[in-house]
């Protein structure tokens, strides 16, 4: 992996119209840490991923990573960030009528010279890269099928060798399993836990079930209606600080935010957070 | 109570029920306005027909008897310059080809330029669109009229008339589905740091192809149809033949060409469809 | 992950790793797409070789063509100029060149052809719409009373249909002489076939239900199609009757082209025999009278669609 650095949200703010997505966002995320944030639908998670891959522009505040402000880049600059900073999608965003092998080699596009990325014309390293990330991912029978072919699950983890392809430093997921099933959603979470074990990659996940955050992740981030009202360890987070983040009255319970992911032991956090 | 039979229905139960439901029954005004629409239809059309003296139709006879005879007795057949007329219709073919490759060339870059995903420029969209309003507006005959006193009789009016038209209509179409593509897999290639040619390349280009290639192909059967009347301007291909052998009153041979154009507009209908099929076919799996 | 074994190419000699496996099932892949992209392009070549060269499509005339087309739209532009734009007719009657009356020294002869070109586009329009009406029930294949009706009904929509109304036009002008008729009757004919197919496939579309109903009342053959199919399909075959109408517009104001009324013998007149502002002056007109139409018509379908949906 290239230098460690530690990604740092200042007061990141993002208006649309009169409503505030995301609210002075404060958040320092150290490398190689697995960030799950909860919240409602609507509560900004989405946005703050968003702005983080700069997607969309931040309304004010700062990105820092290392040294460099990512909300100030443009162009070039800004291409470079988002593939240093992988994301993954609900939906998971793949070209449908490309073939599978092809969508994990847009992963590559930012490195790629403009004539090749025309042509589509990919060097057998590049190809033999993308295969290695579906195969890792199990994907890499499916390799010359069009995307579009594949069920939910399968896309979700060619969108996953995608990023893998893109050698990321960070991995932003946007909600990744909320439209799979829960044996699929389990094959997902294990993959980016995963990554995050085996490579060091950063992983910032949006979660809208609660057990699944607790599962996986080092840290747990609560957001509300555009404010982090949670930041810490899952076993901080009480059922009554749960409560909170989801606005439920008391009959509010944990399984009602639960997929039923079997899942695996809690993972403890492996650094403190800061 | 017993249902009446529909004969000992009288005027007083007819008042009685009409008072019950008014609205069962319609007034004066409410026919007057049911009516008024054909009747005003009808009145225009025989109006018009004077108007523009229909008269004429009932004088034609003779002519028309001509003209219908020159549609079976067919006189000096061999002296009929059949290599014209065959040339004539290659021409014709290769107008249509040429003008709707040019034109789908030309839109695949306009299409972009207007559409509102991929321009974000509000100002170029609105001049782009306003350009291809107009040479959408005009017709493509006009446009071959104008093409032949540009740069002379012949084919190669006929393949820029086909082009320019073609240009107005199918960049506006293109636009349309560019528009429409699913936002979802441009975000995906966009957030790996692709450059805005690459992400039109995989993003939007493999959604958008196979539809600018059936609408491409639809459009070439059009053409191919209406290249075989560009030449009534002057603008190449059969057409030319045609109104050459109308002004020289040779009816037979006039039926001739058109009974093969019949058969090749339906030809190329046929093909068409073929080839939609099975580009199509072998698009989707 | 259960489906991670490889399938089909794994069973083939060489190496087993995925990356090989890809390679092996890719190059599988492309030899087989191979030969049908060389016979596509190949195809693809030779007609583009034969229509250049049967269209004489060569560089060099192109090059010599295409700077004449930009002198040509040079030569139709007026020549106005701002002080003199709005001055009108002098004593003598004559307008003052660079005014806009002097470059549209025949605006009201232009006007009045145009309103001859639309009065003849809403004649053609209603009598195609009605012979299409007429013919749309025994051309639908679920409506028609005998195969043979349907068959002579459809043959009869495409020879309407087929024939491109320009060529209908010409023969109309031969056989009853230069004027509207000429151009009224070739552009119903087309508007016939054209709709008469539509409405066709509309009342193809149409449910049985209210003609079983009015069949089990005793109902006639016109009487199942007036009372069961018709109040079905009108808004339908109202809307397509206005785009027809639409089209039509566009047609006859070029129709002219071979004496058969409206807009486009002076259209033809003018850019045949002149190379000045009078092309521009007519064809702003005719573009306009499209465009104003064009709203109109929509502005009207969206109307009665909207009171439809009540």
């Amino acid at each position: 992996m290239g230098t460690r650095s530690m990604l740092k949200l200042e007061k990141l703010t993002r208006r649309f119209g009169d409503n505030v997505a995301v609210n002075a966002a404060n958040i320092e995320i150290p490398d190689g840490q697995m960030v799950g944030i909860i919240g409602k639908s609507g509560a900004g998670k989405s946005t703050l991923l968003r702005l983080l891959n700069r997607l969309i522009d931040p309304s004010e505040g700062q990105i820092l990573f290392g040294e460099e402000d990512i909300a100030q880049l443009k162009g070039k600059d800004l291409r470079k960030w988002r593939s240093d900073c992988a994301m993954i999608f609900q939906q998971f965003n793949l070209v449908g009528r490309l073939d599978v092998v092809t969508n994990v080699l847009t992963g590559r596009l930012y490195d790629l010279p403009a004539w090749r990325s025309m042509a589509q014309i990919f060097t057998p390293r590049e190809r033999a890269f993308a295969v290695q990330a579906l195969d890792r991912l199990g994907m890499a029978h499916t390799a010359m099928q069009r995307a579009e072919t594949l069920s939910g699950g399968q896309q979700q983890r060619v969108a996953i060798a995608r990023a893998l392809a893109q050698e990321p430093k960070i991995l932003l997921a946007d909600e990744p399993i909320a439209s799979l099933d829960p044996m699929n959603a389990k094959i997902v979470m294990d993959a980016l836990r995963d990554i995050n074990r085996n490579d060091g990659i950063t992983v910032i996940c949006n979660l809208h079930t609660l057990d699944t955050a607790r599962n996986y992740c080092d840290r747990i981030i609560g957001m509300r209606d555009g404010k982090i009202v949670f930041d810490g360890t899952p076993n901080l987070l009480t059922t009554a600080m749960a409560r909170e983040i989801y606005g439920a009255d008391h009959e509010f319970d944990e399984a009602s935010t639960s997929t039923s992911l079997g899942g695996p032991a809690p993972v403890q956090p492996i650094r403190e957070t800061a | 109570m017993q249902m009446a039979s529909i004969t000992t229905v009288d005027t007083d139960q007819v008042d009685a029920a009409r008072a019950a439901h008014p609205g069962a029954f319609r007034t004066a005004w409410d026919e007057v306005k049911k009516w008024a629409p054909w009747v005003i239809a009808i009145v225009y059309v025989i109006g018009s027909l004077i108007y523009f003296d229909i008269g004429r139709l009932f004088d034609a006879s003779e002519r028309a008897l001509r003209l219908l005879r020159a549609m079976f007795v067919w006189q000096d057949m061999d002296t009929w310059q059949y290599a014209n007329i065959y040339t004539g219709i290659a021409q014709t073919l290769a107008m249509a080809f040429l003008g709707t490759l040019l034109g789908t060339i030309g839109s695949l870059m306009v299409g972009f330029l207007a559409a509102k995903n991929v321009m974000p420029f509000r100002v170029v969209r609105q001049i782009v669109r306003r350009f291809l309003d107009i040479l959408r507006g005009i017709d493509q005959l006009v446009w071959g009229l104008v093409f032949v006193r540009a740069v002379g009789l012949g084919p190669l009016a006929g393949v820029l008339a086909i082009f320019i038209s073609d240009l107005g209509t199918l960049s506006k179409l293109y636009s349309e589905s560019i528009e429409n593509i699913d936002r979802k897999q441009v975000e995906g290639v966009r957030a790996t740091g692709a450059g805005p040619l690459a992400v039109i390349r995989y993003g939007y280009l493999p959604q958008v192809l196979p539809v600018f290639i059936s609408q491409s192909l639809y459009f070439w059967e059009s053409n191919t149809r209406s290249a075989t009347i560009l030449g009534i301007v002057g603008a190449g291909g059969i057409g030319m033949i045609l109104i050459e052998r109308f002004r020289a009153q040779l009816y037979d041979q006039v039926f001739f060409v058109v009974l093969n154009v019949l058969v090749l507009i339906f030809i190329i209908d046929w093909l068409s469809k073929r080839i939609r099929l099975w580009a199509i076919g072998e698009k989707s799996h | 992950m259960s489906d991670a074994t490889l399938s089909g190419a794994a069973t083939g000699p060489g190496p087993t790793d995925a990356v090989s496996v890809f390679e092996r099932h890719r190059a599988e892949l492309r030899a087989s797409k191979r030969v049908w992209n060389i016979i596509f392009l190949a195809a693809f070549l030779v007609c583009l070789a034969l229509s250049i060269y049967v269209s004489r499509f060569y560089p060099d005339r192109l090059a010599e063509g295409v700077p004449r087309i930009f002198e040509y739209f040079g030569t139709i532009l007026p020549s106005l100029e701002w002080d003199v734009l709005f001055e009108g007719r002098d004593a003598s009657g004559r307008a003052v060149p660079g005014s806009l009356t002097f470059w549209y020294t025949d605006f009201w002869d232009y006007i009045e052809l145009l309103w001859e070109t639309i009065l003849m586009a809403i004649t053609a329009t209603l009598i195609g719409t009605a012979v299409a009406f007429v013919m749309s029930f025994p051309a639908a294949a679920n409506l028609a009373p005998n195969s043979w009706v349907y068959w002579f009904s459809r043959r009869f929509l495409e020879i309407c249909r087929g024939i491109p109304e320009i060529l209908l036009a010409l023969v109309f002008v031969f056989a009853i002489g230069i004027g509207p008729l000429a151009g009224v009757l070739a552009i119903a004919i087309h508007s016939a076939g054209a709709l008469g197919k539509l409405f066709a496939e509309v009342n193809e579309n149409a449910s049985n239900r209210p003609i079983e109903g009015i069949a089990a009342v005793g109902g006639n053959w016109p009487e199942k199609m007036i009372y069961g199919v018709a109040p079905q399909v009108m808004p339908n075959f109202f809307s397509y009757a206005m785009l027809r109408f639409e089209i039509n517009v566009r047609a006859s104001s070029i129709i002219g082209f071979v004496g058969a009324g409206g807009i486009g013998a002076e259209l033809n007149r003018v850019i045949s025999f002149y190379s000045d502002d009078r092309v521009l002056a007519v064809l702003i007109l005719v573009v306009l009278m499209v465009t104003v139409i064009d709203l109109i018509s929509e502005d009207i379908r969206h109307r009665f669609i909207g009171k439809e949906n009540f």
